[in-house]
């Protein structure tokens, strides 16, 4: 998986590293079971303080992604293929994503225009058949 | 000329040669330590300032070769050395007078306006990390071991006063009282030698590799394979220095004695060793630059590196108290450097350093 953030850019580095790890599990580089480097890894390889890479994986283990442990560190813990998510986490991403759309149409795009944007961001995900062939991919 | 004013020829010639090729070593986005971006690595500027370069490089190099040969032939070690110096400040003003000119284009045209500034990490380097090459650490270790058994056999024949200098002729003119410190200081170097640049490439696999924003994961695979030569050349050079100083500790021992250009015979090993190191650098460049460009290259990718010149002082010391490596890629030329801004780092040249001057106190008074 490759990481890129712009340090120098308008978005938190750590909501950065958090925003392109979740773009990486969409879209199968990901699969659930696989490790992520550890936190000083990460921070080393990105030349970014050690608490940044901590708070963006305290971020993906709140949000169920990532579980972390002393010994196998950080764990991809869900990824396309984990079957539905909780109700309660559906409800906030509705929230976030009327608000995203929102966004668009108070810029003047029109309902064709943004499901076509949608459609556009959704095809490079990898919905579970395509998640489940990836794992076969990678079996001896 | 002496074994002394060999070496000295040898390392201006080197230092002559490295000087010339650096340019062509870098990374064509790292211009005389000015960050460039991929789209502007051919502006004229830059094609100007190398031209020029490689000219005022090749005319010093020449010059101090010339002048380093008319010394070591006086039979002046010392003389012969202070040409090093020279070269080494001329080819610096070299590359800073390249430096300021490219770097003043390049504000003056504002080449990083409107380009998206990232940094890269490849999450693979970590999770499959690349294997440091244990079985190359034989052969030095060998060598220090079939020395220091050889030491020992030797030691009690040894007469009271050891020779430890050479003249052309082969006869001694440097004399130490027999000591263990005096008898085994070649192996006290093999030791040095062998156990820093072990852990310095220990340290280097577990640094971050060169990833490039704009050139993505390809940029991982070459540094892999750079990492993976240019590690077992270094070794190669540990290995070839270790048989340099076995054969100096041998002559210092009596069990041979060569006159002529044969009392250089210590040296060539090492000069093989470094030319190794020349050809594996030539071979691969900084971080792989100069590898095959990969069959099917990906398309255009919307970062750039980040222009990091704020950390670079003088385009060659990397200082950067938020980034937690220890060390970091060469700007200029070939190789890794630290990063000044680590305490760590900072700890680590401190103790290489002291380490340096204690052994050269200890050599001077066991020499006394």
């Amino acid at each position: 998986m490759l990481l890129t953030v712009e340090p120098d850019g308008p978005v938190p580095i750590y909501q950065q590293i958090r925003d392109r790890i979740v773009e990486a599990i969409a879209s199968g580089q990901q699969l659930a079971g696989s490790a992520l480097p550890s936190t000083r890894q990460l921070a080393m390889d990105l030349g970014v303080n050690f608490h940044t890479v901590n708070k963006s994986y305290d971020i993906l283990r709140q949000e169920g992604l990532v579980r972390i442990n002393r010994k196998s560190g950080a764990v991809i813990r869900r990824d396309a293929g984990s079957g539905p998510p909780d109700t309660s986490w559906t409800r906030d991403w509705t929230g976030r994503l009327v608000t995203l759309l929102a966004e668009a149409a108070a810029q003047g795009m029109g309902p064709e225009q943004i499901a076509e944007h949608c459609r556009a961001a959704v095809t490079a995900f990898a919905f579970p058949r395509a998640a489940e062939d990836t794992r076969q991919e990678s079996r001896p | 000329m002496t074994a002394g004013s060999l070496t000295a020829v040898i390392a201006v010639l080197l230092i002559g040669v490295l000087t010339c090729v650096a340019p062509a070593l870098t990374r064509p986005t790292l211009q005389f330590g000015v960050r460039v971006p991929p789209q502007r690595t051919d502006a004229p500027v830059i094609r100007r300032e190398r031209r020029a370069y490689y000219w005022r490089a090749t005319a010093i190099a020449a010059c101090c070769s010339a002048a380093a040969l008319v010394l070591a032939g006086s039979g002046s070690a010392r003389l012969t050395a202070v040409v090093l110096p020279a070269e080494l400040a001329a080819g610096l003003s070299c590359f800073w007078v390249a430096r300021e000119r490219i770097a003043a284009a390049k504000h003056a045209e504002g080449w990083y306006a409107g380009l998206r500034q990232a940094v890269a990490a490849d999450t693979s380097w970590r999770t499959e990390p690349p294997r440091f090459p244990v079985a190359w650490l034989i052969p030095p270790v060998a060598v220090l071991v079939a020395t220091a058994v050889v030491g020992a056999v030797r030691y009690p024949d040894l007469p009271s006063r050891l020779a430890v200098g050479f003249t052309a002729s082969g006869t001694p003119d440097r004399w130490v009282r027999k000591s263990a410190w005096g008898a085994f200081s070649k192996v006290a170097g093999q030791l040095w030698v062998t156990s820093l640049w072990t852990g310095l490439l220990l340290i280097i696999y577990r640094s971050r590799p060169d990833t490039d924003a704009s050139e993505g994961a390809d940029s991982t695979r070459r540094y892999r394979i750079f990492l993976a030569t240019y590690s077992r050349a270094l070794l190669a050079l540990v290995t070839l220095v270790n048989v340099g100083l076995l054969l100096a500790a041998l002559r210092d021992w009596q069990v041979y004695r060569l006159s002529g250009i044969g009392a250089a015979l210590p040296v060539l090993p090492a000069a093989a060793g470094l030319v190794i190191l020349v050809a594996a650098a030539v071979r691969t460049g900084q971080a792989g630059s100069r590898l095959p460009d990969p069959a099917a290259r990906p398309g255009p990718v919307p970062h750039v590196n980040r222009d990091d010149d704020r950390f670079w002082k003088g385009g060659l010391i990397y200082i950067n108290r938020d980034d937690p490596a220890i060390m970091v890629g060469s700007r200029f030329g070939i190789g890794w450097t630290p990063n000044l801004g680590n305490p760590r780092a900072c700890l680590l040249y401190g103790g290489i350093l002291a380490a340096i001057i204690a052994l050269t106190v200890v050599r001077a008074v066991a020499g006394a």
